[in-house]
């Protein structure tokens, strides 16, 4: 336990550290984000909280059920993103070498890895749950013991996923010894896809079917029937039980209680899992890494010319580095997923104004993934040079080519994807005509300005001491520039609410447009879009151009 | 003729001075030994040369183009080598050699007459072919000897050439340097092995606290510190003016 907590107060320090060394201005503005952030979703989640409360017969429940499934989607992708974390923490971290050489138990760098994994996995669920939390309990009128509570059991919560993943890389690796680290990673992420789809099929929720009825007594029923989405026995029934018995004057301890004490008995379990199994497959890997011999690549044959070799470069690290691209490949299935679902969108919505609504929200929607995505892998694109930082520098590269490189290839994957959502999306919502053409247009400028902020701000705040890019976009910086991504589009979103609701009324409600508000907010919005793109731009180029490496 | 002109070069970190007002001239054909204990200001020195760090006065100009004003230009005719040998893990050594040569914009030719010539004198072998990951601190050490001299600049900065070398490997690196200064190239090494520095210097500088305290030829400074030793000339210079 002294060693354990030793090893913790080795990382808290390195943290407190790289905050005492930032300073005023940045900490200032990195408080400033986060509670504009906090205050923002905090207020948008309390208007959404109490119009749903204030629907009759179904409001209070169906708030319920929302919170429910948030979190058990929360559970499912934090064990996924744990799962792609815990490799890089658990096997790939340049510190485990130092540990393991000392007279360290491996289940103790185990807890400590845990306890860092959970940490670096989980932090955008926290951010995201908080002012959740508060929406709620003001919304529900709940007592001030509810809010200690509630953060409290959030972050039990946030173990739990990080004590599974660990186990079950652990024992995927017992059984299949040869595997390599990225098919590891596969088969764990293929179990918890399996897993949890039969889940939901067994537990069958009434909740995920949409009903369309105007008569009261079939309300009423569903009313009754609106089940939990996982049933009793997954977590986040149990956590969001916590927070539902704080409407009652005395709360039942119950749920809090289960929650604590299986978090405390899988943590337990994965502690003697790892004592068994860390330090045997920690070994192995190093084995096994010694393997890889690649025959073909794009930097096999000599070919002179420095965008070519960069991208080149940065292609092949990419597709190499399993904590990249499986992690980019668990996002592609997920919205292939959310697009695929489109196509079975309720009746109900199938009416023109429905499906503008419907198509102008999966807009906004799509590009708040878009922001998510792009801290994730455009935003430590620059601080991954760490190890060629000293080469691209002493070398006769432009240090802007080095970034107009990355921009170009960011943004061209980025609008890919974008397009490519927007398209099928927009064919299985079946959107208006007019709108299939203009929201891609508009799309290009969302995707621009949003690789500049990533990358603008990556080059900005670099983390050239860290190869881990769940870690770098982790950081300080990463979390300013997720705030500011998230705040430009929904900025964006806002702005352009006005010339949509306008153009609904015009077609549907056949009222008269008002064209100079329309192309006011359009001036608006390209000239917050302009500012996005260009200053970015400017602060990363900068940046680069004057750091000593 | 001056390779590399280094005129009252200046870097601060803070309020400490890690280098300070340092003039130094390397012409063609001279290999410049830099010692110095640990944080004199040796590598600090030849990161502001191979214009990674911006100083805070002075200038550096390579063969007459200033660094900080002109950086393509002039890095064109540099090659560095840091102290620590980091490669991208996930290129194999002929990846990231072939990398740096089309950066370097390398002619053809050359580029596969020098790789072979220089695989082969380093005895790399198959493990060009492997994960930079996989290298033992030698290995990386010689493929970034080899991306260095496979684009054969004209001023060669290197920061601890020896560290992870075998014996072997470490005697074809003198070579090779005795082999570029003959061909008329500028080198600046920095080292803590004062044997290798006595083996290969023509000229030796001594830095201490951030400022040269001494420049000459090896007799030459023998005759200062009236000793014969390198070991305790070093020790007496740098003890004297610690």
């Amino acid at each position: 336990m002294h060693q354990f907590t030793r090893i913790l107060a080795i990382n808290a320090r390195l943290i407190l550290q790289t905050i005492r060394t930032q300073g005023a201005i940045r900490l200032a503005s990195f408080v400033f984000v986060i509670s504009c952030f906090f205050l923002g979703s905090y207020y948008v989640l309390f208007r959404v909280f109490t119009y749903l409360i204030g629907v009759e017969i179904i409001g209070p429940g169906l708030l319920d059920r929302i919170i429910e499934m948030s979190f058990f989607v929360f559970f499912i992708m934090l064990v996924s993103s744990n799962i792609i974390t815990s490799f890089s923490t658990f096997y790939q971290n340049r510190e485990l070498d130092f540990l393991f050489a000392m007279p360290v138990k491996p289940a103790t760098i185990y807890l400590a890895k845990l306890f860092e994994n959970c940490l670096y996995s989980s932090w955008a669920t926290m951010v995201l749950a908080l002012p959740m939390l508060a929406a709620y309990g003001v919304t529900n009128r709940a007592p001030w013991l509810y809010y200690p509570v509630s953060v409290f059991s959030v972050f039990t919560y946030l173990i739990m996923p990080a004590a599974i993943a660990s186990v079950l890389i652990f024992l995927i690796f017992r059984i299949f010894p040869n595997l390599r680290s990225r098919e590891v990673i596969f088969v764990a992420l293929g179990l918890i896809i399996i897993m949890t789809i039969s889940y939901i099929k067994i537990s069958n929720p009434h909740m995920l079917k949409i009903l369309e009825t105007e008569s009261e007594q079939d309300l009423l029923r569903f009313a009754a029937n609106m089940t939990s989405l996982g049933g009793i026995y997954v977590p986040s029934t149990w956590l969001s039980n916590v927070l539902q018995e704080f409407k009652s004057t005395r709360p039942n301890p119950f749920y809090f209680l289960v929650l604590m004490s299986v978090t405390v008995s899988v943590t337990v379990i994965a502690y003697q899992i790892a004592k068994w199994l860390y330090a045997r497959s920690w070994m192995r890997i190093g084995e096994h890494e010694n393997r890889n011999r690649r025959r073909s690549s794009l930097l096999k044959d000599f070919r002179p010319g420095i965008a070519r070799n960069l991208l080149s470069k940065d292609i092949l690290l990419f597709i190499r580095e399993p904590s990249q691209w499986v992690q980019l490949s668990v996002f592609v299935i997920l919205l292939a997923v959310y697009v695929f679902s489109l196509r079975r969108t309720p009746l109900y919505f199938t009416l023109p104004f429905w499906r503008t609504v419907v198509s102008f929200a999966n807009f906004a929607y799509v590009n708040f993934i878009l922001a998510t995505l792009g801290v994730r892998f455009i935003f430590p694109a620059l601080s991954l040079e760490r190890a060629g930082i000293w080469l691209l520098g002493s070398s006769p590269i432009p240090r802007r080519q080095i970034f107009f490189t990355k921009y170009i290839a960011s943004l061209i994957m980025t609008v890919i994807l974008v397009q490519g959502l927007l398209f099928m999306s927009n064919i299985f919502i079946n959107t208006d005509p007019g709108l299939s053409v203009i929201l891609p247009v508009i799309g290009l400028f969302l995707a621009a300005s949003l690789v500049s902020i990533c990358l603008g701000l990556g080059s900005r705040f670099p983390q050239f001491n860290e190869d881990n890019p769940s870690r770098i976009a982790a950081g300080s910086g990463g979390i300013i520039t997720a705030l500011i991504s998230i705040a430009h589009v929904g900025i964006s979103i806002i702005i352009l609410a006005a010339p949509a609701y306008n153009y609904l009324r015009g077609k549907y409600m056949m009222r008269p447009g008002n064209p100079l508000l329309v192309a006011l907010c359009f001036l608006l919005f390209a000239a917050v879009n302009a500012a996005a793109i260009v200053l970015p731009i400017r602060i990363g180029t900068n940046a680069l151009e004057k750091r000593d490496y | 003729m001056a390779n590399l002109q280094i005129k009252d070069l200046g870097k601060r970190y803070g309020n400490h001075w890690a280098v300070n007002n340092l003039n130094l001239v390397l012409n063609r054909g001279e290999i410049f030994v830099l010692l110095g204990p640990n944080g004199a200001g040796k590598t600090t020195t030849l990161k502001l040369a191979a214009g990674l760090l911006n100083p805070d006065r002075g200038e550096i100009l390579v063969k007459n183009i200033n660094i900080h004003q002109n950086p393509i230009n002039a890095k064109r005719h540099i090659g560095y080598v840091p102290d620590e040998p980091f490669i991208y893990n996930k290129l194999t050594g002929r990846e990231f050699i072939n990398f740096v040569a089309g950066i370097y914009r390398v002619d053809r030719a050359d580029y596969e007459k020098r790789l072979d010539f220089y695989l082969d004198l380093f005895e790399i072998g198959s493990w060009i072919d492997e994960f930079a990951e996989t290298y033992s601190h030698g290995m990386k050490q010689k493929i970034i000897m080899c991306q260095l001299l496979v684009h054969d600049p004209e001023i060669i900065l290197i920061d601890e050439p020896l560290v992870g070398l075998d014996p072997k490997s470490s005697r074809t690196v003198r070579e090779v340097f005795h082999a570029k200064k003959n061909e008329n190239k500028t080198l600046l090494i920095c080292t803590h092995t004062l044997s290798f520095a006595q083996e290969i210097a023509t000229r030796i500088g001594i830095i201490d606290h951030g400022t040269l305290k001494f420049t000459g030829t090896l007799d030459e400074l023998a005759r200062i510190a009236g000793k014969k030793n390198i070991e305790d000339i070093y020790i007496g210079l740098t003890e004297n003016h610690a």
